[in-house]
């Protein structure tokens, strides 16, 4: 696959001196063309400058910024073959939905036939045929968002920048244009990069995940495998719900990247130990495990044992809220079933999990 | 509109001092224009359209029956509305970019230049008018440097003329133009600028395309504030422009004042009134209108 955009030691700071604010550390980043790419992070961590700079809205200060490998950085927004879809949608309120998906094509000189079938063909993409003339303020804020998408995807370009464009819509709406989104995104073939801070949104239709705190990219991968191997305490605690549990390492090492933690209750558990940290034999570690990961087995069996305390009824699931033996909480996750009741706070259950679900963590 | 029955009585007080300082006097400018000229000055109650003649015809003071067009006041007329038009249009200019200026500031320092701007309306108008002509006058300022530093060798004639005038007025009526620009910039969403760029717009493209259709609000409102006082204005026209670039204003207190002749002064003030009337709908119908959008 060929690199669409490259970024290469890219900073940003705003401010001079020992007042300045680095947006950016240090960001070194490749998207694929075709990619559907997500920026991922609280807000304030910089994944809407890193989008600004890549619309030419912002400039590095230092660092490379090439689409298609050409050299694009001092390039203004409107020499890059990119078009962004914003946050507040910024259609323009004076112009019908029309001449707001035109109005790209008409800046770039098209002919009036060529922009007049282009827009017809964007209206039916997004389903707004019906809506050609009405203003901005007169269509929903769905409506809103489906125009501001085709207006973005009417010039074709060869990316599509999205900051944050579902945060307005309410979570039904939401959800039926994420797999719009994926959908076009599927069937126009652009490079899509997606700016969130909704965890779930972000695993549901990227094919890669860059997690960015405080300027800088903390991992980048697939969405299983962020979930899965999340790098650090941040991205754990960030994408998805996780147990912390503070564990003696008792061996390192068995077999690479392997390692035999003493749980709570004095049984061991072999957990996966990443290579970049290597703490002491005997020293309590931080180890995670998924709430889903984990299984009740009767009292007395499994790994562990422990108390239920609270029950938090989720719909399709229930959230355990346990103690176990050593007064560490833990959250297990059970699905509903109407057969199986779920247990009563001060029911004492035994917790299994299957091998690789623990993982020891960088602090 | 239950106990809401007495709340009308709340703008009672402003109705009054409207009826009696408004509609009152406009009332009797219009009955006058109908009465014949007293010898000193003031009415005699003889019913009389030769006032409304008068206004745009003259006749002959030997034989009072030979007609002819009165084109002094014609041209009054047309100078009055030429130099009104070149006032909104040079303030219209000059504001655009100082409010855009201004609207792009951080929050807190855009009070100061607000404040800055509204600075000259703290002087009496009279006194402002002066000091232009104080600058302007063929021994004033302007030309003193000028002859001093040796660029001319005779002063440049700039008081009494059109351009003195223009000068004064734009100078007068430019923070009329630059508060409702900048009012209406402010609420303008900037990410549409931004999304102008994205879309491939040049610069001069995101103004005209983008940033003036949405300031238009602003321009209309600047444009009324502006246009409608310069074509009644007298200080400005009476000081700098003197007797050869009269306006409106000018000749309708002339009326009153030595012509002693207050129907064909009334009959004046009444036909500004209409004009002022008439090009503000003409110009809302025109420029008001929410262009190039079609209705399904």
């Amino acid at each position: 696959m060929s690199q669409e955009i490259e970024i290469t030691g890219l900073n940003k700071s705003f401010g001079q001196g020992a007042a300045a604010f680095h947006a950016l550390r240090a960001i070194d980043l490749t998207i694929a063309t075709g990619e559907f790419f997500t920026l991922l992070g609280p807000s304030g961590c910089g994944k809407t400058t890193l989008l600004r700079i890549i619309a030419g809205f912002e400039e590095p200060s230092t660092g490379v910024l090439r689409i298609n490998g050409k050299d694009v950085t001092g390039l203004g927004p409107d020499k890059r073959p990119i078009n962004t879809v914003f946050q507040s949608y910024a259609l323009f309120p004076h112009m019908s939905v029309a001449q707001n998906i035109g109005f790209g094509l008409k800046m770039l000189g098209k002919p009036k036939s060529e922009i007049k079938a282009t827009v017809a063909e964007m209206l039916q993409l997004v389903r707004m045929e019906a809506m050609a003339d009405r203003l901005p303020s007169e269509i929903s804020g769905g409506q809103q968002q489906r125009v501001a998408l085709a207006r973005a995807l009417a010039p074709r370009p060869r990316v599509l920048l999205l900051d944050e464009p579902l945060s307005a819509l309410d979570l039904k709406l939401r959800k039926e244009m994420q797999s719009e989104l994926k959908r076009l995104q599927t069937e126009t073939g652009i490079t899509f990069v997606f700016v969130t801070h909704d965890q779930e949104e972000a695993l549901t239709m990227s094919d890669r995940i860059a997690v960015m705190s405080a300027g800088e990219i903390l991992q980048l991968g697939p969405p299983q495998e962020i979930y899965n191997a999340p790098v650090n305490r941040f991205v754990a605690d960030f994408i998805g719900d996780t147990n912390f549990l503070r564990l003696r390492l008792r061996v390192k090492a068995v077999a690479a990247g392997e390692a035999v933690l003493e749980l709570p209750g004095g049984k061991q558990a072999s957990a996966r130990l990443p290579a970049s940290i290597s703490p002491p034999v005997g020293s309590l570690v931080t180890a995670v495990i998924r709430p889903e990961q984990a299984e009740p087995t009767p009292a007395g069996q499994g790994e562990m044992q422990a108390v239920v305390a609270s029950a938090t009824f989720f719909g399709t699931d229930t959230h355990l809220h346990l103690l176990l033996d050593d007064a560490q909480g833990f959250v297990l996750r059970r699905q509903n079933r109407p057969d199986q009741p779920s247990p009563a706070p001060g029911t004492k259950l035994g917790l299994t999990f299957a091998p690789g679900a623990l993982r020891v963590l960088e602090d | 509109m239950r106990g809401h029955g007495w709340k009308w009585l709340l703008c009672t007080p402003a109705l009054i001092v409207l009826l009696l300082a408004a509609s009152g006097p406009l009332l009797i400018v219009a009955v006058y224009s109908f009465l014949s000229p007293g010898n000193m000055g003031g009415v005699v109650w003889d019913f009389s359209l030769e006032a409304w003649f008068r206004v745009f015809f003259r006749r002959d003071i030997f034989e009072p029956d030979q007609v002819e067009l009165n084109t002094a006041h014609l041209q009054v007329f047309w100078r009055s509305v030429w130099l009104s038009l070149q006032t909104t249009f040079i303030c219209a200019f000059l504001g655009f970019p100082t409010a855009w200026f201004i609207a792009t500031r951080p929050r807190h320092t855009r009070t100061v230049w607000l404040f800055l701007i509204t600075i000259p309306f703290w002087t009496n108008l009279l006194i402002r008018t002066f000091a232009i002509q104080e600058m302007i006058r063929n021994n004033g300022t302007i030309n003193a440097v000028l002859l001093w530093t040796g660029v001319i060798d005779s002063p440049i004639q700039m008081m009494f003329t059109e351009f003195a005038v223009l000068l004064g007025m734009a100078y007068v009526f430019l923070p009329l133009m630059v508060l409702p620009l900048y009012a209406a910039m402010e609420k303008m969403d900037f990410s549409l600028v931004e999304a102008g760029y994205d879309l491939y717009a040049s610069r001069l493209n995101v103004l005209w395309h983008v940033i003036l259709p949405q300031v238009k609000p602003g321009f209309i409102a600047g444009s009324i504030l502006v246009f409608i006082p310069a074509i009644g204005a007298y200080v400005t026209p009476r000081i700098l422009g003197g007797g050869r670039t009269m306006m409106l204003g000018n000749l309708i207190a002339l009326q009153f004042g030595q012509g002693r002749n207050w129907p064909l002064g009334a009959a004046l003030a009444l036909l500004m009134l209409v004009m002022v009337v008439g090009a503000l709908i003409f110009y809302l119908r025109v420029v008001g209108r929410n262009d190039g959008v079609r209705r399904g």
